[in-house]
């Protein structure tokens, strides 16, 4: 399994970073650091499926007078450009909804917060 | 205890991951599954069918249009909602006294120096990006965030007040709805003219039509991409 793994050492690599990820979400206390964690997870998953388009030699596929095959392939790309720009939207917005904790609470750390209750 | 759970929870999720991973194809093969079904269409036909050279423009404004339509959308809903989650209620702040202001740290001259020099440039390269994101790297979207991140770093060398007097109130609302708007515009285009919601020119004399489309939609989403982020940074900057 090991060998496989070296074979494909980049998918390994957003595995890696998926559970550094999840990690920062499990043991942070700070509600930012967890988000970062989320965050740190998305990009795991779009470093993942944009690997996965990925042709050894691969041009960028754009069609000019000088473009030669192999292409990389454009469908994983494009759809982690609409993927970021969701991933965009959701950290406003749960930004925001800390910062309003922050406004109530006075404290964004999670167990301060559940003491609150 | 906690640090052991936490360690048997990574490793649990982390076992299942990598077997699956060091079961696909080889990375980099061109046999790999997502290569052998549609992409090789798109490579073959997408600049004579969907009229741009840069293939990944082409998947995202023309032959799934639709879904970059929803995209802009939700951009502007999270604006939106962000609006409506710290523009709701101001009164009943029970911040803790002594916070630092904005301006308690004054920007470093060297900062400032290089931000200044280098801001027309920021601009040309992101008006450039939006313009020629159909035969070059790059679109709407990214250079939204070029833009949207000139407009932030100029909020912070020169205060809020004078960064959002160059864009004022009334503009901004039409430009943080340009990307949807643009969409809209060109879909409705496209229903008048060939019978669908987003339906692009198919012949070969009209693909100059295309192409332009795809300029307006990237100068749209340009635009209003900036308009949105950089107006979400604004909204969350209301208060110090």
């Amino acid at each position: 399994m090991i060998a496989l793994l070296w074979i494909n050492l980049d998918y390994a690599a957003s595995v890696v970073l998926f559970c550094i990820g999840l990690y920062c979400v499990v043991t942070k206390n700070n509600l930012i650091k967890k988000f970062i964690g989320l965050n740190i997870m998305e990009t795991a998953v779009f470093a993942f499926i944009v690997a996965l388009g990925v042709v050894e030699g691969g041009d960028a596929p754009i069609m000019g007078a000088d473009a030669n095959a192999p292409f990389t392939n454009p469908i994983p790309q494009a759809l982690i450009l609409t993927g970021i720009v969701v991933a965009v939207s959701t950290t406003a917005l749960a930004l925001s909804l800390i910062i309003r904790i922050y406004q109530h609470c006075g404290t964004i750390e999670a167990d301060e917060l559940r003491e609150m209750e | 205890m906690k640090r052991a759970l936490t360690v048997a929870l990574l490793v649990v999720v982390a076992i299942p991951l990598l077997y699956a991973v060091a079961q696909l194809p080889q990375h980099g093969s061109p046999m790999t599954p997502p290569y052998t079904h549609i992409s090789p269409r798109y490579l073959e036909k997408g600049p004579e069918e969907a009229g741009a050279e840069n293939i990944v423009t082409d998947v995202i404004l023309n032959y799934r249009g639709f879904d970059t339509n929803g995209e802009v959308t939700v951009i502007f809903t999270s604006l939106a909602a962000v609006c409506a989650v710290l523009l709701g209620s101001r009164k009943g702040d029970e911040r803790p006294a002594g916070e630092p202001s904005s301006s308690a740290v004054p920007v470093s001259d060297v900062v400032s120096f290089v931000v200044r020099l280098l801001s027309p440039l920021i601009a040309i390269f992101a008006v450039y990006v939006m313009l020629f994101g159909h035969i070059s790297p790059g679109g709407g979207f990214q250079s939204g965030a070029i833009l949207a991140a000139l407009v932030i770093v100029t909020t912070v060398i020169v205060g809020r007040k004078q960064a959002e007097a160059l864009v004022p109130v009334r503009i901004r609302r039409l430009l943080q709805v340009a990307a949807p708007l643009t969409f809209f515009v060109v879909g409705v285009s496209g229903l008048f003219l060939f019978g669908d919601y987003l339906a692009y020119p198919k012949t070969e004399g009209q693909m100059w039509l295309a192409t332009a489309w795809l300029i307006v939609i990237g100068i749209g989403i340009g635009v209003g991409g900036a308009a949105v982020l950089a107006s979400i940074f604004w909204t969350m900057g209301d208060d110090s």
